[in-house]
């Protein structure tokens, strides 16, 4: 098996752990998981630093694997620990719903990255169609459900999305950047939870739908 | 030494923010640290950006950290801002926060919070305007909505937190839209430059802009249009503004309105430019037009119909940064008009929301059917308002007024009289809604709890500076500023 298969391969495994973020009940059983999927993503990121010759890449599967398999779902953990990891409210769509229009997304991703040239990712178009697809399952978890922290998830989940077409488009960027982007994803995670903890002690509710003091 | 100038600019805040995060460890005696920090941070990063516009307009631009860092005349326009604005509404802070302090509304740790996130706030965004860096332009941008986030629900109230939540939720994932443009843009560039250094800056990718594929060009344009328009404060992307600036204390209401929505408009502009060079302008202003009139239409209608006045000072910002865009999507003199109504938006809206604060801290709300007598309460604040409305309302010989009129002159001279009737008739309402606001408010008897007598003039100075400048902009033009809006003009008007 060639290096891109594996990495389309692992590409289709992100998408069945973000459709299980996004579908599980429990949001720390939905951190766990996300906790899986990053496993995922510093897998391809390895794959691609042996099969592309992409050494920094091997620095991109390192960072993943501290900050996105550990300190991530473990802060969101954490913080659900703190509000005593209730129940998330209905969600806004069915589960048979969401994954309708997680399979649009999917047609539509790979619709979009077929006319591209760009020639270091032409073997790994299904592989680029399914991150910027993860970046709208994403968007589709922060619109669908009314949790706070399922909401949050929903963001770290566009963020491994995006993490991985910069990984296929700009491996070869300066390490700088890959920090620089990093910092902004962790801290928002942090200020995130940081919020929902204050939320849920002021308004005793982790569900947005019951957020409306501000209209007009 | 211009070099270092830029260096210090960033610096400066970066120190004084962490001094001041540092300061609650001092107890009791925080309190003067505190405001003793914050006055040098703001006067030094005023000087240092006053420096940075000084070097722009004797060379040209600037370059620092191997050109990671760059200002010429369109970045320097909005150091400019920042810098002004960053030290006025700082200097509004003091008094503002020291009323805070004496009603218990905050306590010292949320004071050293305050002032700590206020400079690293400004970092952020003087980050985002002196990057050449596409990719860490980004970065800071994002760092912008987490700077101001906790600055946004300060007060901690069940209402202040919801904003926040949406505040950083929408914009982060904006912004996330934005990084897929920048990551385009970026490879795109490198399959062109060869070069993983050179595809990042900003004034290397321009120059090989008709090298880059356009249709990933367009694309790119597209997501950096969603994303940064989300944190520019573009309808639709603008759910978040209004409860975000009316919920902030109002000197952040000021900057954010005033300074951070100008700041993500400067990386929509330096996209623009790059796409102008790949695909031309077609597209691009298209998209400007569209997203400026619509914004301007929806935002007139919230005008007129908000009884919240913090929250129909932010529906406003919506609709001035539609008329920046329409400006923009104009061309030729309408970017002129476009970058001069920056200037002047920045100004009167900061005037506005400072004022709002004076009166926030006489009426304890900011509902407009309890904002009564005015004049009576606290009569030269109500002057301060009175002067800020009817600018805002694009009356003469207020600064407003005469960036709206070049920019209706830039679409009456395209031949866009059509498009420039409808702004007129979304700019008449607004001008309606601003004289109800004054008619509502100044006269009247005032309420029976209301204390009379103004707040302290150290509240009144920096908005009687902001009106100062407000109208002296309105009848002149410094000759260093035209020198700088011709220069960014030019730099933008390449893009045609």
């Amino acid at each position: 098996m060639s290096g891109e298969n594996i990495v389309n391969a692992l590409a289709g495994l992100l998408i069945v752990t973000s459709l299980l973020v996004i579908e599980t009940k429990k949001p720390s059983l939905s951190a766990i998981l996300y906790s899986v999927q990053s496993l995922v993503l510093v897998g391809i990121f390895l794959t691609l630093a042996i099969s592309m010759q992409a050494t920094p890449l091997y620095i991109w599967a390192f960072t993943a694997l501290i900050t996105k398999v550990i300190l991530v779902p473990l802060i969101l953990y954490k913080s659900l620990a703190k509000v005593g990891n209730p129940d998330q409210p209905q969600a806004v769509l069915s589960p048979s719903m969401s994954l309708l229009i997680a399979a649009i997304i999917i047609g539509v991703a790979f619709a979009v990255v077929t006319p591209f040239h760009l020639q270091a990712i032409i073997k790994l178009k299904p592989a680029l169609a399914v991150s910027i697809a993860h970046f709208f399952l994403g968007l589709l978890c922060i619109l669908s459900q009314r949790n706070i922290f399922k909401q949050m998830l929903g963001y770290c989940l566009m963020e491994n999305g995006s993490h991985l077409t910069l990984a296929m488009m700009a491996y070869n960027a300066p390490e700088t950047v890959e920090i620089g982007i990093l910092t902004d994803a962790i801290f928002a995670v942090i200020i995130m939870a940081v919020i929902g903890i204050r939320i849920f002690k002021t308004a005793n509710t982790l569900d947005t739908d019951k957020l409306t003091l501000l209209k007009g | 030494m211009s070099e270092n100038l830029l260096l210090w600019l960033l610096i400066t805040p970066l120190v004084i923010s962490l001094l001041a995060f540092a300061a609650r460890l001092l107890g009791r005696r925080a309190h003067l640290v505190l405001e003793g920090l914050h006055v040098i941070g703001i006067t030094l990063v005023l000087v240092f950006a006053l420096g940075v516009v000084q070097a722009v307009l004797v060379h040209q631009n600037v370059q620092a950290l191997n050109q990671w860092l760059y200002a010429d005349h369109l970045g320097a326009i909005f150091v400019l801002i920042i810098g002004i604005l960053g030290f006025l509404n700082g200097l509004y802070s003091i008094g503002y926060m020291r009323h805070d302090l004496r009603t218990g509304e905050v306590d010292l740790n949320k004071l050293s919070t305050y002032y700590g996130f206020y400079h690293l706030f400004l970092f952020t965004m003087l980050m985002a305007v002196t990057s050449n860096n596409l990719i860490l332009m980004w970065v800071a941008v994002e760092a912008t909505t987490l700077g101001s986030a906790f600055l946004v629900g300060l007060y901690g109230h069940k209402s202040s937190l919801e904003a926040v939540w949406k505040y950083v939720l929408i914009c982060t994932v904006g912004v996330a839209f934005a990084l897929y443009g920048t990551i385009l843009v970026y490879s795109n560039a490198f399959n062109v430059l060869h070069s993983a250094e050179s595809a990042m800056l900003w004034t290397e990718v321009i120059k090989s802009g008709s090298l880059l594929d356009p249709m990933i060009m367009n694309l790119a344009f597209v997501f950096v249009l969603i994303g940064f328009g989300t944190k520019a404060g573009l309808f639709p992307m603008h759910a978040w503004l209004p409860d975000a600036h009316s919920e902030a204390p109002s000197p952040i209401s000021a900057l954010l309105s005033g300074v951070l929505l100008k700041c993500a408009l400067f990386v929509i502009i330096r996209y623009y430019l790059i796409t102008a060079q790949s695909t031309g302008t077609a597209l691009p202003q298209l998209l400007f037009l569209v997203f400026g009139v619509l914004s301007i239409a929806v935002a007139a209608l919230f005008i007129f119909a908000q009884r919240d006045i913090k929250r129909l000072l932010a529906y406003s910002s919506v609709e001035n940064i539609g008329l920046i865009v329409v400006g923009l999507g104009l061309g030729g003199v309408g970017i002129f008009a476009a970058l001069l109504h920056t200037i002047n938006h920045s100004i009167v809206k900061s005037l506005m929301f400072c004022t709002s604060g004076n009166v926030l801290i006489k009426y304890k709300t900011r509902d407009l059917g309890a904002i009564k007598g005015l004049l009576k309460v606290a009569p030269v604040s109500t002057f301060l308002l009175m002067g800020g409305a009817l600018a805002l309302g694009g009356v003469p010989p207020f600064n407003i007024f005469v960036s709206e009129l070049w920019t209706m002159a830039a679409g009456v001279e395209r031949g866009s009289v059509w498009l420039m009737a409808a702004v007129l008739l979304f700019l008449v309402i607004v001008f309606a809604a601003f004289l109800r606001l004054i008619s509502g408010s100044v006269f009247g008897p005032a309420p029976a709890g209301a204390v009379k007598g103004d707040v302290h003039w150290f509240t009144l100075l920096p908005i009687g500076l902001l009106l100062v400048l407000m109208i002296l902009l309105g009848v002149y033009m410094p000759a260093p500023l035209y020198e700088l809006l011709k220069g960014a003009t030019q730099i933008v008007s390449l893009g045609n």
